[in-house]
């Protein structure tokens, strides 16, 4: 969901669109699947390897061509798979031809781990000695808990608040710290003028929400009592869907725009909404599609919920081990340099857009810098604050696509006035217990 | 079709046929064989292999060692997968959304398409080969660019028809709730209608002139011969393109997919085949082969249905 344009969401229709009948009438063998093989050992081969990785980055073939060079004895091969991510890799996994790396973003990780999709890792010393190198949240979302190590962490969305500057300046409103400022500012501002509202709520972007409930740290998913303990529809998600009912109903923002759509670049365009509560990657887009904007930005911590520090993260992925992988050092190694070497982590921000996961990457000299757009301000700071402030315990559930697109479902309804945001989490809460059912994952509703 | 193979056996046994080529079977099987095979290949790997391996997938459960991750193995669950497709709601809304859109859309469409067939019929339209060829090139359009070139002109943001309506004073919200399955109706139309039309002009140009003579020579006027003869002679045309139509309408997805990049009144389970991909995207490869199955069994009733509802009044 790294999106850029809705040109790009279109195409990718298109694509899935075709995908859909392949995958109804093309998905490979069954789904039956042992342990991990024997070939997983963790021993370098001898001779000369090849390895495949398949990504979604864009110019991640320079990256790599750059490890090639260096490493003539461990060459790599990349494949893009950013047509149909998931379902390249699900049907890899049934047909046996998995490759040895793929990226894979964090919500997807115990979906495909209950697919006994991944390899652990853990035997190669130095994965497990990798730990130190991440922000700590986003290991603890890849070793699954401490249970293993199954990914690096790639690059994360942690997430703040962009702000008009001269449309807060002109209506005199306060840049707000907690969320009751920033409804504060929406009533204002819808009441100085109907045309302009303070953001809008995407009831198709069910990984935003997600974002915002993590912040509030609503626990969605845990484990215990040998069962997956469910709680979408927890309190503290229904504090978070409550206040953006009120906004909703009191017509205070939009919810007619989808991230990233040309509409929505259209409604930035008018001046029709004063701020964006984004993720890391987020500041190119703006940069991008509206260069005449140019000095009218500023980015800043996200609105909280108490005193405290929190943010929430939106995207990010992760680099895993993929099962059958035979030269998991190799990869290992491969995995280790693409995500944590400085030279590699520049390429990437450069080339992708990555706001790296690496704790080094976050002092990268280009990411310390102002940049031109937002005033020269150093908003990458703001950024790296934020990641700090992620809750490191949120953890994601392993039917969570199904989760998210029924979601999706209930809160555009919601935002159509059929039913709140409150019940969309509830039916949510529903579909996860069902479609965990229907998977024979034991789970309940949690407490 | 049988009609042709009839005639066609009754020339190969005609008495007067030359023998030889009657008692030549070996060779003459080896040149079915080889006439048959380009089709029969490709139609048993990609047809009937994927048909029967959905089917088997119908049949089977996922199942799973303990743990919080555990293994996950699928097994035979008789007909467990069909009572969970029978019992879903959103399965049942699906099939009632597309219901309602194929009654509305299917005869608007069939009748603006006989309507343009008759016209193009008639000696009164002058530039035939401009209409013809005009009302025709939405079908060399993909499904899915013209949902995006629609979408573009639904969009409040975007469209010029929206701006042009907002300055006559009308605010129409062509993604709105209620007028969304229209505006997706209105894709499918713009798409068929010309495809259609040039199945029933085709079957116009089959009619032999001298029936038109002869109906004017009994005085019949050009309203009288386009409802009373040319309509009922292209009769099985008509039937034909229903019954695509009733197929293509219950296999909706293209346009209602694109369409729900920009309006969030389509969801994920808004058609059948956009609910069977949204369950296959969860993993849940065994209930998607089921819903596409029972998808499959309701278009062959309707189809056949209709045709055989039809077929003694259009004189299949």
């Amino acid at each position: 969901m790294r999106n850029t344009a809705s040109r790009v969401r279109l195409a990718a229709a298109a694509v899935t669109a075709v995908a859909s009948i392949a995958a109804l009438a093309g998905c490979s063998s069954s789904s039956h699947s042992g342990g991990s093989s024997a070939a997983s050992a963790c021993a370098p081969a001898k001779g000369k390897v090849t390895l495949q990785y398949w990504n979604t980055v864009p110019g991640m073939d320079k990256v790599v061509a750059l490890w090639n060079k260096q490493n003539p004895d461990i060459q790599v091969q990349t494949k893009d798979i950013s047509n149909d991510q998931y379902g390249t890799i699900s049907n890899s996994l049934k047909a046996g031809n998995a490759p040895d790396l793929a990226q894979v973003g964090y919500d997807e990780l115990p979906n495909l781990r209950t697919q006994n999709a991944f390899v652990d890792a853990s035997k190669c010393g130095t994965a497990t000695a990798d730990k130190s190198k991440f922000v700590p949240w986003t290991w603890s979302q890849t070793s699954f808990g401490g249970t293993g190590v199954f990914a690096l962490p790639q690059d994360t969305g942690p997430m703040a608040l962009y702000v008009r500057t001269d449309l807060f300046t002109k209506y005199h409103l306060p840049v707000p710290t907690t969320w009751d400022e920033y409804a504060a500012d929406a009533q204002k501002l819808h009441a100085a003028d109907k045309n302009i509202s303070m953001t809008f709520f995407d009831p198709n972007n069910a990984e935003w929400f997600n974002g915002l409930l993590w912040q509030n740290s609503a626990k969605m998913y845990s484990y215990s009592d040998n069962k997956w303990q469910v709680s979408v529809d927890s309190a503290k998600s229904k504090q978070v869907a409550d206040y953006w009912q009120k906004l909703i109903d009191a017509k205070e923002v939009r919810t007619d725009l989808a991230n990233g759509s040309t509409q929505m670049y259209a409604a930035y365009q008018k001046d029709q909404i004063a701020s964006y509560v984004g993720a890391a990657w987020g500041y190119s887009m703006f940069r991008d599609n509206l260069p005449k904007q140019a000095g009218k930005w500023s980015i800043v911590p996200m609105p909280t919920w108490s005193t405290n520090a929190s943010s929430g993260d939106w995207g990010g992925s992760t680099v895993a081990f993929m099962k059958g992988s035979t030269h998991l050092y190799e990869s290992v190694k491969f995995n280790t340099w693409l995500n944590t070497d400085p030279q590699a982590l520049a390429l990437e921000n450069k080339l992708g857009g990555l706001y790296p996961a690496a704790t080094a990457g976050l002092k990268m000299p280009s990411l310390s810098q102002g940049v031109p757009y937002y005033n020269n301000e150093k908003i990458f700071d703001v950024f790296a604050e934020s990641s700090k402030n992620i809750d490191t315990d949120f953890s994601w559930g392993p039917t969570q696509k199904t989760v998210n697109l029924s979601l999706q479902d209930a809160m555009a309804k919601a935002a159509a006035g059929k039913g709140t945001l409150s019940g969309a989490l509830s039916t949510a809460q529903a579909k996860a217990l069902s479609s965990m059912k229907d998977l024979a994952i034991p789970a309940e509703s949690g407490k | 079709m049988t009609d042709t193979e009839t005639r066609a056996r009754r020339v190969v046994a005609a008495p007067d046929a030359p023998r030889r080529r009657r008692s030549g079977g070996g060779p003459r099987a080896g040149t079915i064989a080889a006439f048959l095979t380009p089709f029969f290949l490709p139609f048993v790997l990609f047809y009937l292999v994927p048909v029967g391996y959905a089917l088997w997938q119908s049949f089977r459960v996922v199942r799973r060692t303990g743990g919080q991750y555990g293994t996950s193995y699928t097994t035979f669950g008789g007909f467990h997968q069909y009572a969970q497709v029978l019992h879903n709601t959103e399965f049942w809304s699906s099939i009632g959304r597309i219901g309602l859109f194929g009654i509305v859309q299917v005869p608007v469409m069939l009748f603006v398409a006989l309507i343009m067939a008759l016209l193009l019929d008639t000696p009164l339209l002058k530039v035939k080969a401009f209409f013809r060829i005009s009302a025709f090139m939405p079908y060399a359009v993909p499904g899915v660019i013209a949902a995006i070139m629609w979408s573009y002109l639904y969009s409040p943001q975007l469209s010029p028809v929206v701006d042009l309506l907002g300055h006559l004073g009308l605010h129409p919200d062509f993604l709105g709730p209620g007028a969304v399955l229209w505006s997706t109706a209105n894709v499918s139309t713009w798409l068929w209608t010309g495809y259609n039309m040039l199945i029933m002009f085709s079957a116009l140009q089959a009619i032999p002139q001298e029936t038109y003579e002869a109906a004017k020579l009994d005085g019949a006027n050009n309203w009288t011969i386009a409802w009373r003869i040319k309509v009922p002679i292209i009769a099985p045309s008509i039937v034909l393109t229903t019954v695509f139509s009733i197929i293509g309408t219950l296999q909706l997805y293209a346009e209602p997919a694109v369409l729900r990049q920009i309006s969030s009144n389509i969801s994920s389970t808004f058609t059948p085949n956009m609910l069977a991909y949204a369950v296959a995207s969860g993993n849940n490869y065994q209930q998607a082969a089921a819903i596409s199955v029972v998808i499959a069994v309701i278009t062959f009733v309707l189809s056949f249905g209709f045709m055989r509802l039809t077929s003694k009044k259009a004189g299949l």
